[in-house]
């Protein structure tokens, strides 16, 4: 199962050649490529075999899945459609989404993925395109759908894999953070902002919370779903009595925590690989978030055999922010 | 493999947090870190029942993971 950065011109070879590609890239370099069976998103940053975290405008990241997949189907879905994406026909496989970020098919999955009908009826993976971080504001985050060569900026594709005989796949998170020892956080709604939280049952504005305590916006708040932490970073911090907005929604009746510094990425993640008895043998796809790239310095770092796209939110099941995401093929 | 039946008193166990299990498949954890919270603000045998049906179909339509094979294994032997 490959997993490199190539140039175009070896990705056209792959795609023409037959193989089942998950790619990721600069959005010049994927409108010109062949069609076939592969789905893509616009991103620059890659986490590469050979040379850790990078930029580039002129490589494209290759996941090739086919030694799983004995066929594959991919659709385009919108914010609505998206609420059916767990209710698809056929047994066994999995499920790769990528959405463009901002989209309205992204702020939909955020919301309201955990409340999908059959939530998790099929492991469902996948990751948030973007843009170069020069370009915010500028370009459109956008995804591709290989096999009509449609771009979509609004909508999710995605793509579901039959798995060969005899396989089966895992879904699984690498989350470097802890809830640290603080307050218990909770919020009125669901939501990407908000002005109030509840600290320890005790209302106040989050805005003031922030920097009256002088919390590190750059570590993420940490939830604790039945052993598995869930993270929701920070986007922004407002004035006080403003507004505080996230990356991801928090969710109501959720208890949050603020993270616990991390000294060292690296010391971290491969305490973190020990602790869940997880080598990379196996991985068919990972991908990391342009947080932990940025605030933890990986460019020019490798993270063992977990490489892959650097993204604007992981998606496991439902979306996820600052965590390593993974597929392990049996 | 098959999943044991729902009406085995682990899932019930489960999404009551009467007993907690350390589970390998995360599809479960998620929906469990939701399921026990809202069995817990509401313990009626009605929500418990629907939490169980969750839990067991999520198991169910994903009985060939090897995840969910580890996680029956630990929470029934």
């Amino acid at each position: 199962m490959e997993q490199d950065i190539l140039t175009q011109a070896e990705v056209a070879q792959r795609i023409l050649s037959g193989k089942t590609l998950l790619l990721a890239g600069d959005e010049r370099l994927l409108a010109q490529l062949p069609k076939g069976k592969w789905i893509g998103g616009t991103i620059p940053y890659f986490i590469t075999p050979s040379q850790g975290g990078l930029s580039s405008r002129e490589k494209i990241f290759v996941t090739d899945i086919s030694e799983l997949a004995v066929s594959i189907e991919i659709k385009a879905y919108d914010e609505n459609a998206l609420g059916q994406v767990y209710c698809e026909e056929g047994d066994g496989g999995f499920s790769v989404i990528i959405i463009p970020a901002l989209s309205p098919a992204h702020l939909a999955f955020a919301l309201n993925a955990p409340n999908y009908k059959n939530f998790g009826a099929k492991p469902l993976v996948g990751w948030v395109s973007g843009v170069h971080l020069d370009d915010l504001g500028k370009a459109t985050p956008k995804v591709f759908d290989g096999l009509t060569g449609e771009s979509h900026g609004q909508k999710a594709v995605v793509m579901r894999v039959a798995l060969a005989p005899g396989r089966a796949v895992d879904v699984g998170i690498v989350n470097i953070f802890e809830q640290g020892a603080g307050d218990i956080l909770t919020f009125k709604e669901d939501g990407f902002s908000c002005h109030e939280v509840a600290v320890n049952g005790v209302n106040e504005n989050f805005a003031d919370y922030i920097k009256r305590n002088g919390l590190d916006t750059k570590l993420p708040l940490v939830a604790d779903y039945y052993g598995v932490k869930v993270n929701v970073s920070f986007q922004s911090v407002g004035d006080s009595g403003g507004e505080v907005k996230f990356y991801a929604p928090v969710f109501s009746g959720a208890r949050y925590k603020h993270a616990r510094p991390v000294e060292n990425y690296a010391d971290a993640f491969s305490a973190e690989l020990i602790k869940l008895g997880l080598s990379g043998d196996g991985i068919a796809f990972s991908c990391n978030c342009i947080l932990n790239y940025l605030y933890l310095g990986l460019e020019g770092k490798g993270t063992a055999s977990f490489v892959g796209p650097i993204t604007f939110g992981e998606i496991a099941y439902q979306l996820l922010n600052q965590t390593l995401v993974y597929i392990k093929a049996h | 493999m098959s999943i044991p039946p729902k009406t085995k008193a682990q899932w019930t166990d489960i999404v009551t947090g009467k007993k907690t299990f350390e589970l390998k498949f995360l599809a479960a954890k998620i929906l469990l870190g939701r399921l026990v919270r809202h069995v817990a603000e509401d313990p009626s045998a009605d929500n418990v029942l629907a939490a169980v049906d969750q839990l067991h179909t999520l198991y169910e339509k994903n009985s060939a993971s090897p995840a969910v094979q580890e996680d029956m294994q630990n929470i029934f032997g």
